[in-house]
């Protein structure tokens, strides 16, 4: 079935760095030194390699990732999973960007959802570049691409829920709907 | 029987709802009138219900191949110049007819690499909530979606004078459901608004919904820019459901890939 096995985490590429480099890399993205990173801090740290600005959207949808506690950033054990995931996804990412552009297009995008188990309509792709091609290029920067993985994943993790039967299909009332779409089920 | 999502609607029975954002096609200027204002009034419609016409019918026109995307348009501005001279000590005789004065006024503070667009960066540092906190990046880029009409991700004058009349009216809804003062609305607050915009949805929702934003040690409730966001992508949502509950009957039955469309191609 399509979404049965989408994937559900970047692959385990990297050796995990050692610690006193990521202290050192974290006490550098902590400006305020609170010994919490916030998502300004970090999305100042980040590049997508475009010159632009990293998608603030994507910056919080990965310290909500790790941020255990809630406290609207992520301390040092937590930054260590900050950092393997998006390097793992830099790491995914250049596979597909083979031009190096920064960008990849529909196509590649295709092949990377493919590769991690999505099964969707041409048309789908078309709906994905319109609305994560942040900078209006057609294609998909790094920061966009990560966005884009985690919305996909988010919505067939509630969908899957809903499936009980794994068919493929799921009769909702509006009230369930409204929670699948806003992350709250 | 069919299922009322909310028959709070203002303009009487035939009130169409969700019909907002709709825009895109040719309407001229903006004509708040009409979704889910609740009380309000025409004055107080927060969802720019842009250049809809009033009269019934379900829920309105398809909104597809709306250039903005489903927030879409404000209105064309019907024959304006764009290029108008906004630029940098215009007196105020050089405004472009169909913008506000006082957001013409903000613009020129607003812009300030002087580019005549206002893109995110200076979106977030002028607005703020009560408690002064800068809008979330979230609700700026939606913003900026629904407000964008030159599709590059910043906004011109005609969008940003559009946005700040949407703002007000948001703001003064704010304010009116925010009962007890606090500066943020609770899930209370926000299930009574949400009930007097004409949903239909249990207090838990809100509940839950309020409890997604709340930081550890931040205020019981959420802030102006999220109130806007949830609102916002509350009455997309429904339109989307709507579109394919065709018998009303409150349930709707998708497959894998309809599912993620509807979601995506609504929110943001």
């Amino acid at each position: 079935m399509a979404y049965h096995s989408p994937y559900r985490a970047p692959p385990h590429i990297n050796a995990p760095p050692d610690q006193g480099f990521l202290w050192n890399i974290f006490q550098r993205v902590d400006k305020d030194r609170s010994g919490v990173i916030s998502d300004s801090e970090l999305q100042q740290a980040l590049s997508n390699g475009t010159w632009t600005p990293f998608n603030p959207v994507t910056v919080r949808s990965i310290i909500s990732m790790f941020d255990r506690e809630n406290k609207g950033g992520v301390n040092f054990n937590e930054f260590a999973g900050v950092w393997k995931y998006i390097t793992d996804w830099q790491n995914i990412f250049r596979t597909y960007d083979r031009d190096n552009s920064g960008f990849i297009d529909k196509n590649e995008l295709k092949q990377a959802l493919t590769g991690f188990g999505y099964r969707l309509s041409e048309q789908f792709y078309c709906t994905l570049i319109e609305k994560f091609d942040r900078q209006r290029k057609g294609q998909v920067a790094f920061d966009d691409f990560i966005q884009c993985c985690i919305v996909l994943q988010r919505l067939t993790d509630v969908f899957r829920r809903y499936d009980t039967d794994q068919d493929g299909w799921i009769q909702v009332s509006y009230e369930q709907y409204l929670s699948m779409v806003f992350n709250i089920v | 029987m069919s299922f009322h999502y909310g028959q709070g609607y203002p303009g009487g029975g035939n009130a169409r709802p969700g019909a907002a954002y709709m825009g895109g096609g040719g309407h001229s200027g903006l004509h708040p009138s009409a979704p889910y204002a609740g009380a309000a009034g025409p004055q107080g419609v927060p969802y720019g219900g842009y250049g809809q016409q009033g009269h019934g019918g379900q829920y309105g026109h398809a909104p597809g191949g709306a250039p903005g995307g489903h927030y879409g348009g404000y209105g064309g501005h019907g024959g304006q110049p764009h290029g108008a001279p906004y630029g940098h000590h215009a007196p105020a005789g050089n405004m472009p007819p169909g913008v506000n004065p006082e957001a013409y006024q903000w613009f020129q503070t607003v812009d300030t690499d002087r580019s005549g667009f206002i893109n995110l960066k200076e979106l977030k540092q002028a607005l703020v909530n009560s408690n002064w906190s800068a809008f979330n990046d979230e609700t700026c880029l939606m913003m900026i979606n629904m407000f964008d009409k030159t599709r590059t991700g910043r906004m011109d004058l005609f969008g940003f004078s559009a946005l700040w009349e949407y703002m007000q009216r948001w703001r003064a809804l704010f304010q009116q459901y925010d009962r007890d003062r606090s500066g943020c609305i609770s899930g209370m607050e926000l299930h009574q608004a949400l009930a007097q915009m004409g949903y239909n949805l249990s207090p838990q929702f809100s509940e839950t919904l309020v409890r997604r934003f709340i930081v550890r040690g931040g205020p019981h409730g959420i802030q102006l820019d999220r109130f806007i966001q949830v609102c916002t992508q509350l009455q997309s949502m429904t339109q989307a459901f709507k579109e394919r509950d065709t018998a009303m009957s409150g349930n709707v039955r998708l497959n894998y890939e309809e599912f993620l469309s509807c979601a995506i191609t609504r929110l943001m």
